[in-house]
């Protein structure tokens, strides 16, 4: 295969080289600017194929004797070289053009290649795109700027999490998270890592760039490239801000006396006397919205050292960040450290070696949205001796919980996570072209729950402690051969072996019955009933990998990978995958007939196809594992329990296998007026196949679910790129960058007979007998299910209700099947979370030294099930009376609204419930000067500035906001509201100065 | 040229030995199998040890069916022993208190699962232990008690799930469903819960012997029987000849001479939990903090519970008066509420049950043994009586009205006659005792003996009295009735989630009985 591969170019050059010797030589000359015009001095020009060449004088001159049919290279640093045919002309005159677009490298997996090299499709994000806004999370860099790739938010809580999504979701039970490498080493959780130490990111997209990572690849890669010391001085840079943020809209609450009429209206009884009710309407009650809503403080704070020499580079920084969750009783701390070294022992040797240790502290008891803002507003959190009021003052009011400040108040939380990762390498070149690279890194994350449920919450206090070590290790052997020395044939191969381990280790001790508070999680062994609970696995990785990148005349570039996996999840003879790809790339620019068309600079064609696969299930997937917990003990006798062992909850699967995507890719990219556009389009389809599918079993088999590889998801859709310099003159400069990105998720076909799948409902355990999503062939991994609501009965229509065992009043529904019965049978698909389209505009202004930064963000076409109103109105198994202001319009004789009054006959899986999500939002906005103030004090620069994160939301969503969702990082719940903790909109001040 | 080429080929090949030598390195195989030593393999039941873990989880499941009104019994509201708070979340339950199913609807309501799905795990879990006892090495003895008690759980799972949901796939021991199933007949459902009893009666200790006791004896086996074949002769199957079964087995239990009545006044006490009345009972633990939660769903939220179930007027009204009245049910409604996490009694201590919250009397034999101390709604850790001998005896004396009653069956419903009346049971009192009953005056006598105890409903559909006491409904009850119940409504519909995942077919299309 190789040998094949080769031959072809190297019979080409052959040709080539044989015809140079029986053509007379020719002399040509010509000038070298820029674009400006101004000449070029010192600008290499080789004849290519050959080693003669000159260089321009010092007014961008030069002459030189080529043979005919030659071509000549022109290359400059930071400018694009260029390969011009000489055909019959003696003067050549070149207009360079500044490289920054194009000779840019970029990171791709193991690796990086010159950006006019690539052949795959990658979004990339560079600390430049977004260091002039004060960032806490990596997501925050990412979303918006890199197209095709969808970033959401999906908690305002202090240090929570965020769902990457590249291209869409492949799997429906398997995980859909893109891989996060960190200099080279695959991590689990990049949750902690400090933003500001990030010099680029590069997001692998297509399968030409992610076959790399084989079975783990078709979720798409996320390179993450930290810092390192540039040669020179010492620079010493340090930023700190401090803000404030709050929520960003509020929600439609009755008032006390309306929510009391309308309890006296559901219950038919006057349980709240007219006098209590105008009592309430000149004061009292609660707004519970108030109490559990804060203006939150955050704060941040960088110091960095970065240098180098000849020998040695270096990159130290240590960051403190801070903040108070905007709802009670949050907050967030982390410590993070870095050091990044390289050095060059020898000119064929070079090691280097990151580290990063991060501490993060997520403490306090959040309060319960859902049971908060729907527990009855009549009551006031506190007596008039200023002591709890444990339930509401009318029994039975509002919804069961207590208190709902009760728990944030009293009950203790300290989540501590800690994180190291440290991975190095030692790189040495055998030969001129041939390299060896072997590194090794390990990612260790202790995670520890510990928490304390107060004597006042639960009457017995409850701590558990709570340890989980994951660590990951990894080794990479790379070889890489390069061959460069002719232009028009550039070679570049990899060989890789790479292993990994991952280890998990758990500990659970929870201990109850407490005669005081004092000690919380911290003494267990006061603890009347204690019980110790630990769990381990590992699972492990072994791999070959090889690529080639060839280089046909600096026009034609192919790449081919392929990768063998074989993982200890799957049993023997399942487990060795095999991923190859392909790509193929035309520099049309580098075609006489494109290089004559003045404007255009560089446009290229890329072709991709390849597979890659998933293994994202965990380990023991195949396997039955009988049932050991508290859960299935019990007590023979009525006082100790006898320990029970039920068989297992899932149904064993010894043939699963990996999960295969396959990508084909076209796209272009078009850079015009010397890349002040510059325009990438990339169109993809994905297929899935062989799904890991976790299939709920029905109810009367035993166990729960069993994994399956069965069905067929694709993806198809396309993601655009749009970068313009508007003006780049003088003292101004303003650019901007478009990202968009379109993606269609639909079920090709299930299990045999394609029944849908019932799935999801992760978040909401019992709370619907019905998934509020499902998974069926022809509609998005998840697609929101439901009644489709007709409204309310009317008087006059008492016929057509009494049909369905209704009266006037009562919710309507839509009879689908015509059978005369509402039934599970009229449940219909009612729309679904997946967004038509997404979209991300950045803009930079410059105007001397005030800079100006903004991002707007959108989504379109999402659909969101609003469980919160739905809760809100009154309904669900938790909740006796509606508090939403929407019940004030509720139906009555006198009132023939929509509104259905009551809850006999009204579901709560229904249209209408489900909202249009769509968005635009101002995320992030920074207005900055900086101050040149080089010899008075110091300083090489100071900057301050002033920032907005969520100025704005324009949305027609009437939830807290459209971003943030129960669904965290789930794709088969995808878009359903509950119990969210609601995005925030802050405002900060901060500074820079750098030494 | 010639030279480049020789050159790359020699790169190849070093590169290829290179990579050669680190792979020889390594033995990646090991690497790559799973470390399964944390896993407790379940396939061989070793011991009594064994055996006893393995039984645990089933009768946990039991319990888990039994630990709140809705959970196992929310088909059952239909019953006029039943109803529910006509506002709040109570609209689950109300589905069956006003009779809103029937021709498939309402399957996928909130809370219809519960029972269903502890049900089939019961009966998944007692098939993979009877299985693991066909190759256990334990001792005999041990095999066949718990086989024995694996039947009994798997029977009275399938009982439950056959006269609430009707005819049930047919899924034993040696079979390991794929989820294709489908439905088998009512009468086949019988058969084999029939041969799972009778065999748990020739194998299970006499009530005196089992080991502990919360597990299962051949008393509750032949209990069980007793009341299974009273329900197969009547709806749906109508076999009269099983009347003369239930009684005969019945009869067994009262010649067992071990169990007793207690006098009503202890009965409900928890220090009587698992006295000589229980046949059966479902145990929960203080020592665990496993609670019964009977306490909190029959107590109105005034009174620090969940007002799920309380009885209907026309239920109580017809109720003789008497101690049993009086231990049965609250007419005073207490009043407590909540501080520093601790439930208090409020001012006045109780109210009349018309002037409280929900206009009801409200059970009081659930909550004699609760527990106000452990926690801010009232609770318990009192067994559950599934199988009480109350219950014996007055289908001893049904079964026998039934084919022709007898002396001792008009002493069996006397006996508990006399215990209502707060007499000594044993003692023949003229004031109480009757010497001839209609099947109706004992089925209307089990009715107040066992009210709220999930029996009710499944006495009137077996002897086909829904409608009629269903008409009779106190117009004063606040849930209104969306129609008059028929047959429709005997069979509660098929939980949504075994539907939309399998093949069976929804109630009624699906109900076959023979």
């Amino acid at each position: 295969m190789r040998q094949s591969f080769l031959l072809k170019p190297t019979f080409i050059l052959y040709i080539l080289l044989l015809s140079t010797f029986l053509v007379a030589q020719q002399n040509i000359s010509g000038k070298v600017t820029d674009t400006d015009g101004t000449p070029l001095i010192g600008v290499s020009i080789l004849e290519v194929g050959t080693s003669k060449g000159t260089v321009t004088d010092i007014d961008g001159q030069y002459q030189l004797e080529v043979s005919p049919g030659a071509s000549l290279a022109f290359s400059y640093t930071g400018y694009q070289p260029q390969t011009v045919a000489v055909n019959s002309q003696s003067e050549i005159n070149i207009s360079m053009v500044i490289g920054e677009f194009l000779d840019e490298v970029v990171v791709v997996g193991y690796g990086t290649l010159r950006k006019s090299d690539l052949t795959g499709s990658l979004a990339s994000v560079s600390s430049g795109d977004f260091e002039l806004q004060p960032l806490t999370r990596i997501d925050q860099a990412l979303q918006g700027r890199a197209a095709g790739v969808e970033v959401t938010q999906t908690s305002g809580a202090p240090g929570a999490g965020f769902k990457i999504r590249i291209r869409g979701a492949n799997s429906i039970s398997g995980n859909n998270s893109p891989l996060y490498v960190v200099d080279g080493l695959v991590v689990g959780d990049i949750n902690s890592i400090n933003i500001n130490d990030i010099q680029s990111m590069e997001v692998l997209k297509d399968a030409s760039a992610t076959a790399i990572y084989g079975s783990r690849g078709a979720n798409g890669v996320v390179l993450i490239t930290t810092k390192s010391g540039a040669k020179g001085p010492a620079k010493i840079e340090f930023e700190t801000f401090y803000g404030v943020s709050k929520v960003v809209q509020e929600l439609d609450f009755m008032t006390p006396a309306e929510f009391a009429a309308g309890v006296n209206s559901a219950e038919g009884t006057e349980l709240f006397s007219a006098q209590e009710i105008s009592a309430l309407q000149a004061n009292g009650g609660e707004d519970w919205e108030d109490r559990f809503f804060r203006n939150a403080g955050f704060g941040n704070a960088q110091l960095s050292v970065s240098g180098g020499s000849d020998i040695l580079d270096y990159y130290v920084s240590g960051n403190y960040h801070t903040a108070e969750g905007t709802i009670i009783d949050q907050d967030y701390t982390r410590y993070a450290l870095r050091a990044n070294m390289n050095a060059t022992l020898s000119s064929k040797l070079k090691i280097g070696m990151n580290t990063y240790f991060s501490r993060d502290e997520n403490t306090g008891a959040r309060a319960n949205l859902a049971n908060g803002l729907t527990w009855d507003p009549t009551t006031p959190a506190f007596n008039e001796e200023g002591n709890y009021n444990f339930t509401p003052l009318k029994p039975g009011v509002g919804n069961g919980t207590p208190n709902p400040l009760l728990q944030p108040d009293n009950n203790v939380v300290d989540n501590i996570d800690h994180q190291v990762i440290a991975n190095g390498y030692f790189n040495y070149k055998i030969l001129d072209n041939l390299e060896i690279n072997v590194s090794g890194g390990v990612e260790q994350l202790n995670i520890a729950r510990n928490s304390y449920t107060s004597l006042l919450v639960n009457n017995t206090g409850t701590a558990v402690v709570l340890n989980r070590d994951v660590n990951r290790y990894q080794n990479t052997n790379r070889l890489t051969y390069t061959w460069d020395k002719n232009p028009n044939h550039r070679i570049q191969i990899d060989a890789i072996h790479e292993q990994q381990l991952v280890t998990r280790v758990e500990t659970e001790a929870t201990a109850s019955g407490f005669f005081g508070d004092n000690t919380t999680y911290k003494d267990l062994a006061l603890g009347t009933v204690q019980r110790t609970d630990n769990s381990s696995n590992s699972e492990s990785l072994q791999s070959f990998l090889g690529r080639a990148n060839y280089s046909l005349f600096n026009k034609f570039l192919f790449t081919a990978a392929v990768r063998a996996d074989g993982s200890s999840k799957f049993q023997e003879g399942n487990r060795w995958g095999v991923f190859p790809s392909g790509s193929v790339a035309w520099r049309l620019s580098e075609e006489s007939f494109i290089r004559d068309i003045d404007i255009i600079d560089n446009l290229k064609l890329r072709v991709s196809y390849g597979v890659t696969g998933s293994q994202a299930i965990g380990p023991f997937a195949t396997r039955s594992i009988p049932v050991v917990t508290p859960g299935v003990n019990y007590p023979f006798d009525g006082a100790g329990a006898t320990i029970g062992v039920a068989p297992s909850s899932q149904l064993a699967n010894p043939d699963l296998t990996w999960e295969t995507t396959t990508q084909t890719n076209f796209g272009f990219d078009l850079g015009l007026w010397n890349s002040r556009v510059s325009l990438s389009l990339d169109v993809y389809k994905k297929n899935t196949t062989d799904l890991l599918l976790e299939r709920i079993l029905p109810s009367f088999v035993g166990p729960g679910s069993v994994v399956e590889n069965v069905g067929e998801v694709e993806n198809k859709g396309f993601d655009i790129n749009l970068g313009l310099i508007l003006l780049d003159k003088n003292d101004w400069h303003i650019s901007s960058n478009l990202s968009f990105s379109r993606n269609v998720n639909e079920v090709i076909s299930l299990v045999e007979d394609n029944e849908p799948l019932e799935l999801g409902n992760i978040y909401y355990g019992n709370t619907f007998p019905v998934n509020p999503t499902r998974v069926e062939v022809g509609q998005p991994i998840s697609a929101f299910r439901g009644y489709v609501f007709e409204g309310v009965y009317q008087l006059g229509q008492e016929d057509e209700a009494a049909r369905y065992g209704r009266n006037p009043g009562d919710a309507r529904y839509q009879d689908v099947n015509g059978d005369g019965v509402i039934s599970s049978d009229d449940i219909l698909t009612v729309g679904d979370g997946n967004a038509d389209f997404t979209w991300g505009w950045n803009w930079t202004t410059k105007w001397k030294n005030l800079d100006l930064n903004f991002i707007l963000l959108g989504s379109q076409g999402n659909d969101i099930y609003n469980f919160m109103r739905m809760r809100m109105m009154g309904l669900g198994a938790a909740q006796f009376h509606a508090v939403h202001a929407d019940y004030t319009n509720r139906w009555t004789e006198s009132n023939p609204s929509n509104i259905p009054a009551g809850r006999d006959g009204t579901e709560f899986l229904s249209s209408q419930f489900i909202e249009d999500g769509s968005y635009v939002t101002l995320k992030n906005i920074t207005l900055g000067y900086t101050f040149n103030i080089v010899n008075k004090i110091g300083l090489n620069a100071l900057r301050l500035y002033i920032n907005a994160e969520n100025l704005f939301i324009l949305t027609d969503y009437t939830g807290y906001d459209p971003e943030s969702t129960a669904s965290g990082n789930s794709d088969v719940d995808l878009g359903i509201d509950f119990n969210a903790y609601p995005i925030n909109r802050s405002v900060s001040f901060g500074l820079r100065v750098t030494f | 040229m010639l030279s480049i080429m020789k050159n790359i080929t020699k790169y190849i090949h070093k590169v290829v030995l290179i990579v050669a030598v680190i792979l020889s390195t390594h033995s990646c195989v090991d690497y790559l199998e799973e470390d399964v030593s944390g896993i407790l393999s379940i396939e061989n039941l070793q011991g009594q040890g064994d055996v006893t873990a393995a039984l645990a989880p089933i009768y946990r499941e039991m319990q888990q069916a039994y630990t709140h009104p809705h959970w196992g019994g929310v088909p059952t509201w239909g019953g006029d022993d039943r109803t529910t708070w006509w506002a709040g979340n109570k609209s689950p339950l109300r589905v069956f208190d006003r009779f809103d199913y029937g021709s498939g609807e309402n399957s996928d309501i909130l809370w219809l699962d519960r029972g269903w799905n502890s049900y089939w795990e019961i009966i998944y879990r007692a098939n993979s232990l009877i299985e693991g006892l066909k190759t256990s090495t334990a001792t005999d003895e041990v095999v066949k008690t718990a086989d024995g008690e694996a039947r009994f759980l798997r029977a009275l799972a399938y009982f439950h799930l056959v006269r609430t949901n009707g005819n049930m796939p047919v899924i034993l021991d040696g079979y390991t469903p794929t989820g294709d199933e489908t439905r088998a007949t009512v009468l086949e459902n019988y058969q084999h819960i029939e041969q799972d009893l009778r065999i748990a009666e020739d194998n299970l200790p006499g009530p005196s012997a089992v080991v502990n006791v919360g597990r299962v004896s051949s008393g509750a086996a032949k209990a069980l029987l007793a009341d299974f074949y009273l329900t197969w002769a009547g709806w749906p199957v109508n076999d009269a000849s099983k009347t003369q079964l239930a009684a005969a087995k019945a009869k067994e239990v009262i010649d067992m001479n071990y169990y007793e009545l207690l006098p009503i006044s202890e009965l409900w006490k928890l220090e009587n939990q698992n006295s000589r009345e229980s046949v059966f009972s479902i145990q929960f633990s203080e020592q665990e903090d496993m609670r019964n939660g009977w306490p909190a769903g029959t107590n109105f939220h005034e009174a620090r519970g969940w007002s799920d179930m309380y009885p209907e007027l026309q239920f109580f009204n017809d109720f003789p008066e008497g101690p049993r009245k009086d231990f049965t049910f609250y007419t005073e409604i207490p009043q407590r509420g909540v501080r520093q996490g601790q439930i208090f009694v409020r001012e006045p201590a109780t109210v009349p049950w018309q002037e409280s919250q929900r206009m009801h009397p409200m059970y009081r034999k659930f909550s004699i043994s609760e527990n106000t101390t452990v926690g801010n709604r009232t609770s318990g850790y009192r067994a559950f009586e599934v199988i009480r001998y109350a219950e014996v005896l007055l289908i001893y004396a049904e079964a026998q009205a039934r084919i022709g009653e007898n002396a001792t069956s008009i002493e069996a419903l006397n006996q508990v006659r006399r215990r209502a009346a707060g007499l000594p049971f044993n003692t023949p009192d003229p004031s109480v005792d009757v010497s001839t009953a209609t099947v109706d005056e004992i089925i209307d006598e089990k009715g107040w003996e066992l009210a709220g105890e999930y029996k009710r409903w499944y006495d009137l559909i077996r002897s086909e009295k829904l409608e009629e006491i269903a008409a009779k409904r106190d117009p004063a009850e606040n849930v209104d009735l969306v129609r008059q119940p028929t047959k429709d409504q005997y069979i509660t519909p098929i939980p949504f989630q075994a539907i939309s995942t399998s093949r069976l077919l929804q109630n009624p299309e699906g109900f076959r009985i023979q």
